[in-house]
């Protein structure tokens, strides 16, 4: 050995010499893991999961809490039948211990090199995309998608993934399932040709604990991911929303005689080894009352968790093509903004009118009025309206227009948080100066065209008295629609910004004037309190609104819809409230209203008042996403609205 | 024993991840039960994630009912050598399913299929099943 040591030292010094890092021009040592390459799932304790999955009413392992459980023994499989749901893809937490492979690759920065993001693809589902490059998650009123949106960093060589944004979907392709509130963290490693990812989901609505689950993968150097389409086919369902009714669930059946029955409830104690002891030692094998639908209470920090706005500002997201969803003037505002100016799908509460034009005219002369960027140079130019005059300087040095002004407001409904503003943005004082404009400019209509239905008219108009008892009417009359229609439809005479716009009344559903605003172009509706993501739907009897109304109209948007792929994206909807809307998340609404009506209907079959009704407790499911019990619309009302519509 | 018992799993494994793209199977039809019917077909949707055979039949009481049949995947099915022109509209069939755990839905998961013109058949065969 110490004859060998002098004999190794020039060998150490010349590889040190010639090796490339020496001169600064070699890769440096990866501090992080690569996941680059196709990788095979491989099954272990998971199989269960796998391929058919496990007996419909079997949800040992998953920590449902009352809600969760209730609604996933609501669940009918022939849900999945509808036209809405075939071609949806496995979501992002499930779709790890789905069947296929998985496909990693880096995108870096083609200068700096720097690992800019994670793309995962998967055999028949949808790409996701983990961003490492420090971007923020989305407001809460963003989309979700079934990937949910991603970001991540190193915590050593592991991958910690956060999501959020997540669509709503199944754990287990029985019904137990998990909300859209829910987020997900993963942590994904690598140990040679072997990939493990731990899958810990947290979710308030449906889950008393956070569900953790590994699953592994191998590297497969020889095999690809393969095209996919799905085409929705007419599959022979009855026309009604496919779903079981509390105590009538058809699924525990199935699981009987597999597992213990309270095994096969599943809840946070079946996820633990020693469940199996206390099981034994309990000696219980049939299902706890205390578990059965409707006897379960929900925590109230589910209630709490529903995320409300409230900063009193006005918020812009662009959706696509002209329209902006405005957040934070009461109800949602869908503004269409371009070379003809603004067009808006409500106006907002009275109050926050101000705020709601300084920002569409800031949109507007950003997007709208300031010059094209200088694209072309010399030769290339021959269309420069700027002919031969220093074209390319004079484009340069231009200066934004004035921005155009509102020219309609199009209500959905005569709410004063969907209306209220109407006056004050259609009549604006000729010397109202907002960022440095005089408006309105000169030559333009010194009011906003303000278009209805007839009911929402004859709504703002009606006699009323003030406090002190003098009379005036229900709305000032600036707030009043100029023009109204009482068809099924109604057409904008002409194109404004370069599309149609179209109204269509949807009878008795939150009030008897309500309209969707279609803009036929950029593929976006504006659906006013039809479809609200923060609550159940506000339906207003006094004002002619009715629960199958709601029904028809969401059906209504649906029918209208299209999907950009796999049941999501495509058709965008903004919400009266809450976040930006596909067809996806609609169809999810629909259900959620059609099982309740259903729910209330029988027990009112049943004979129960409605003080029974409300003890039957036939929304408690979903409460923890569309309930309140305090605010303008409670769980209460909504129970109570459904009950008298259907009574009468 | 041990070389067939292998090759069914590795058949397993090479196809039942198109199976269950939307939905469970066993979750929606009934697998312990069995229907026949006697008709004629009236439709053929090969797709993605599953195929559909819409055929014409009485139920139950004699009422004629349109009756429709989940299959394979177009890509499978092609595999076991039924393409566009393989069945036509018309061709009179016997078929047996398991019928939908909703009774009042008149589908069903394809069992077998008998053409009794020429006895053309499907699922019969090792790997012709869609559970």
């Amino acid at each position: 050995m110490t004859k060998a040591y002098p004999a190794a030292v020039p060998f150490f010094l010349f590889a040190s010499l010639v090796s490339p890092s020496t001169f600064g021009q070699g890769a440096p040592a990866l501090d992080v893991t690569d996941f680059s390459g196709v990788w095979e799932e491989v099954i272990h304790e998971d199989n269960y999961e796998r391929s058919g999955g496990p007996p419909l009413g079997d949800y040992q392992g998953i920590p449902l809490n009352d809600a969760g459980r209730m609604k996933a023994d609501s669940h009918d499989h022939s849900e999945w039948s509808l036209p809405e749901f075939q071609c949806r893809p496995h979501s992002a937490p499930y779709q790890w211990r789905a069947l296929g492979s998985v496909r990693f690759w880096n995108e870096v920065d083609p200068i700096g090199r720097d690992l800019t993001a994670i793309h995962i693809e998967y055999l028949r589902s949808l790409d996701r995309v983990i961003y490492m490059d420090g971007r923020p998650h989305p407001p809460e009123w963003a989309p979700h998608s079934w990937s949910g949106f991603s970001t991540g960093k190193w915590e050593g060589n592991t991958l910690a993934v956060t999501t959020t944004h997540i669509k709503g979907s199944y754990l287990r392709r029985n019904g137990a399932s998990f909300s859209d509130k829910a987020t997900m963290m993963e942590y994904i490693d690598r140990h040679g040709d072997i990939l493990t990812v731990t899958m810990i989901l947290t979710d308030p609505v449906w889950l008393e604990e956070p569900l953790i689950q590994t699953t592994n993968y191998r590297l497969n150097l020889h095999t690809a991911l393969t095209y996919y389409p799905c085409t929705v086919s007419e599959e022979n369902i009855s026309k009604a929303i496919p779903h079981f009714l509390p105590g009538e669930t058809q699924q525990l059946k199935d699981a009987a005689g597999w597992i213990p029955m309270q095994a096969a409830r599943g809840g946070a104690a079946s996820t633990y080894p020693e469940y199996r002891l206390q099981l034994r030692q309990a000696q219980v094998n049939t299902l706890s009352p205390a578990r059965m639908p409707g006897n379960a209470k929900l925590s109230p920090s589910v209630l709490a968790a529903s995320p409300k706005h409230s900063d009193e500002e006005i918020h812009v997201m662009p959706v696509q093509g002209n329209v902006y969803m405005l957040v934070g003037a009461g109800g949602n505002i869908a503004a269409s903004i371009g070379k003809d100016g603004i067009l808006l799908a409500d106006s907002g509460k009275a109050e926050m009118a101000t705020k709601v034009l300084q920002t569409v005219l800031r949109v507007a002369t950003s997007v709208a009025a300031s010059p094209a960027p200088n694209k072309c140079l010399g030769m290339h130019c021959p269309d420069s309206p700027y002919r031969w005059s220093s074209p390319s300087l004079a484009a340069v040095i231009a200066s934004p227009a004035a921005a155009k002004p509102v020219r309609y407001i199009l209500n959905t409904s005569a709410d004063p948080d969907h209306a209220g503003g109407n006056g004050r943005l259609a009549e604006l004082p000729s010397d109202t100066k907002i960022l440095g404009v005089t408006f309105p400019p000169v030559g333009v209509a010194p009011s906003a065209t303000i278009i209805a239905h007839e009911n929402v008219l004859t709504r703002m108009s009606a006699a009323s008295k003030d406090s002190g008892g003098k009379d005036k009417t229900a709305f000032p009359s600036a707030d009043w629609p100029t023009d109204s229609y009482r068809d099924a439809s109604y057409k904008l005479s002409e194109f404004f910004n370069g599309e149609g716009v179209q109204m269509f009344h949807e009878p008795a559903a939150h009030t008897d004037g309500d309209s969707l605003v279609f803009f036929r172009y950029s593929d976006v509706i504006a659906a006013g309190d039809i479809l609200r993501t923060d609550s159940y739907p506000m339906i207003d009897l006094e004002k002619g609104g009715s629960i199958n109304g709601v029904l028809n109209a969401l059906n209504h948007i649906l029918e209208i819809a299209i999907p950009e792929f796999r049941s999501q994206g495509g058709t965008l909807i903004i919400p009266g409230h809450g976040r930006l809307c596909d067809t996806g998340d609609v169809a999810n609404y629909r259900n959620m209203v059609a099982i309740i009506r259903d729910r209330i209907q029988a027990l009112i079959q049943k004979g129960m008042t409605l003080d029974q009704v409300k003890a039957a407790k036939p929304t408690m499911d979903y409460d923890g996403l569309y309930g309140s019990t305090s605010g303008e619309w409670t769980t209460d009302q909504f129970v109570e609205a459904v009950y008298r519509s259907l009574k009468r | 024993m041990r070389l067939g018992a292998m090759l069914g799993a590795g058949f397993w494994l090479a196809t039942a991840g198109g199976v269950y793209a939307h939905h469970s199977l066993a979750a929606t039809y009934e697998s312990d039960k069995e229907v026949t019917l006697d008709g004629k077909i009236a439709e053929i949707l090969l797709r993605n994630p599953h195929s559909f055979l819409q055929i014409d039949a009485p139920d139950e009481a004699g009422a004629m009912q349109r009756w429709s049949l989940e299959w394979r995947s177009s890509g499978q099915l092609g595999q076991q050598g039924i393409r566009r022109d393989t069945l036509k509209i018309g061709d009179e069939v016997v078929i047996t399913m398991n019928p939908s755990r909703t009774a009042a839905d008149h589908r069903g998961a394809l069992k077998t299929l008998h053409r009794k013109s020429d006895g053309f058949g499907w699922g019969n065969k090792p790997g012709e099943t869609i559970d």
